[in-house]
């Protein structure tokens, strides 16, 4: 299997680096390997953050996403979409939210630029605003299919606090809905 | 482990752990019997003290947040001196202002670990991004003379193994033992496999203990090239402590030949004994045309770059010290009359580079270094092997 490069990126208490844990631990739970980077900066609350996920069969050195190799990114921030999507490759899936993201044209012509309002749905559908990261990972395994859906809820699962259980639950499903539905839409228009 | 997470036995009998360097440091010290932490939180080395001060006082230690490093480093010593194993965790900052107590530890022999996460300066410098510029500071972070011991974990897995071998060289050594991080190891998250807590624990050497009559205990009285035998405090075995030049009872002095004697014995004590001390990674340099020098984080892109520059029919090979000080100075010079190409790869701007320059005795070496934040790629180490031989 070549190596699966994805990059979430969000400005700092966003919790985008969860979702990166979660994706790491369980191809490390598949007996596969998986790396996670953060890197943010000293403003930490509202600096842009960005996580790298690399996930192999083989073991991984360097832990870092090199630019040009990312398959996927996804960016709840402008100011970190603007200075991290350089790094994804032609032709790659880039999942924005709408509401607080805007790729220009030039952009959209580049990327598969796939918006979906991953805040709001955290915010009012599941009622938890601090469930975002799990919409993320949602949004992102169902894309890329890259771990069976049980292990990865299991690994979430094993990461969030019992009294969250059932609110994650709930952003996963509710991801992998939108995921779904801005596939086929973009089937529909190609 | 603390925080919940899972660890899986391996077939091999060991550990198999998903945890960020900073958090596998910390409970190597849990786990090899570390009873005392004291510090204060520092950018990108906080998650260490995170974790401790959960983990710590579960198994009956204690950590405790001071009022800045200097008082860390300085309860930590304390805790130290009384005879239970004891640590402190820090960045280079840090390092900084700890340093005049470091400099107590060394001159009155107290065993203490330190954990450096490092990030590069001077100063403040970029707090949150990843560089080894306490290379030099690890090898003198006080005034005086004093050899240092300093080794630099360059997995995941050896922010474990090289803490728990921190403390065994500091009880052995009876000296501070640095043990280098950065923050990109520090904070990395995947898998690291560590030896079971019972090959940890079968591996403890405690320090050794004065058992005969107190009145003749004399704990710096020692052998030329031996560290001083400290016995825990408040079992009847008096002694004293100061930064002052001391006598075989700990007591200051200004007789000439004691005086050169202890200056002395703190340098042969870790000089003639390097052969437990040193520890290195040769990594496909057997068949090697072109030896890359790099350690730490760094060497991750040094193995990815080696193996990429291989499938071009580049012959690279990579050394690694985990002990960086005292230097690998004779292997360093074996291998500078064996490689014709060397190059040092390193956040900083070169300075274990003059090590490697005076360890091999020669100056026709290349270099590769980095002091913006940012992490080498391996491509950053091809292109520049492919430009300089």
């Amino acid at each position: 299997m070549a190596r699966d490069v994805l990059r979430f990126t969000g400005v700092g208490g966003q919790g985008v680096l969860l979702a990166g844990e979660i994706f790491a631990s369980a191809k490390i739970n598949m007996g596969g390997y998986g790396v996670k980077t953060a890197t943010y900066t000293s403003q930490v609350r509202g600096g842009p953050t960005v996580v790298d996920i690399q996930l192999d069969d083989e073991e991984i050195w360097y832990p870092f996403a090199i630019d040009g190799q990312i398959d996927f990114m996804l960016s709840v921030a402008d100011v970190s979409y603007q200075l991290f999507k350089s790094g994804v490759k032609e032709g790659g899936t880039i999942v924005v939210d709408p509401y607080l993201v805007h790729p220009t044209e030039e952009d959209r012509k580049k990327w598969n630029i796939v918006e979906i309002p991953i805040i709001t749905i955290a915010k009012e559908e599941v009622g938890l605003v601090l469930t975002q990261s799990v919409v993320a990972l949602a949004i992102a395994n169902t894309y890329l299919d890259l771990i069976p859906e049980d292990v990865l809820i299991d690994t979430m699962l094993s990461k969030v606090p019992q009294k969250f259980h059932e609110a994650n639950k709930k952003a996963y499903e509710l991801g992998k809905k939108y995921a779904l539905e801005a596939i086929e839409k973009s089937k529909a228009t190609a | 482990m603390a925080g919940g997470d899972k660890v899986v036995i391996n077939e091999r009998g060991n550990r198999e752990i998903v945890m960020i360097g900073n958090h596998l440091a910390a409970q190597a010290a849990v786990d090899c019997g570390c009873k005392f932490f004291g510090g204060y939180p520092i950018t990108p080395s906080s998650e260490v003290m995170e974790y401790i001060s959960d983990a710590l006082p579960a198994v009956g230690g204690t950590c405790i947040q001071m009022e800045d490093e200097i008082a860390g480093v300085a309860v930590a010593t304390g805790a130290a001196m009384s005879g239970v194993r004891a640590m402190t965790a820090t960045s280079g900052p840090g390092i900084s202002l700890k340093a005049e107590n470091l400099g107590l530890a060394q001159m009155a022999e107290v065993p203490l670990v330190v954990v450096n996460v490092m990030r590069g300066g001077p100063s403040t410098g970029l707090p949150t991004r990843v560089a080894q510029g306490d290379i030099n500071q690890a090898k003198n972070p006080s005034h005086g003379d004093y050899k240092s011991i300093a080794l630099c974990a360059g997995t995941l897995a050896e922010c474990y193994t090289e803490t728990v071998r921190a403390f065994n060289l500091a009880d052995r050594f009876m000296q501070p033992v640095f043990v280098l991080l950065d923050a990109t190891l520090g904070l990395m998250h995947a898998k690291a496999e560590i030896p079971s807590l019972e090959e940890v624990q079968k591996n403890i050497v405690p320090r050794k203990k004065f058992e005969g009559d107190p009145k003749d205990y004399k704990p710096y009285g020692v052998a030329q090239d031996e560290p001083a035998v400290l016995n825990p405090m408040f079992q009847g075995y008096r002694y004293h402590f100061t930064g002052l030049h001391h006598d075989a009872n700990g007591f200051p002095t200004e007789e000439i030949e004691t005086c050169r004697k202890l200056i002395d014995r703190l340098f042969r004590k870790v000089e003639e004994h390097k052969d437990e001390i040193e520890s290195n990674e040769e990594f496909m340099i057997d068949d090697a045309d072109i030896l890359l020098i790099g350690y730490g984080s760094a060497s991750l892109s040094i193995k990815e770059a080696v193996m990429r520059l291989r499938e071009q029919g580049i012959k690279a090979g990579m050394f690694r010290p985990i002990t960086i000080w005292p230097s690998p100075e004779d292997r360093m010079y074996e291998l500078g009359q064996k490689f014709d190409k060397v190059m040092v790869v390193e956040l900083n701007q070169g300075q274990y580079l003059e090590e490697v320059q005076r360890s091999m005795g020669r100056r026709d070496i290349e270099k590769l270094t980095k002091t913006n934040g940012r992490p080498f790629s391996p491509q950053d180490i091809i292109d520049k092997v492919k430009e300089v031989f």
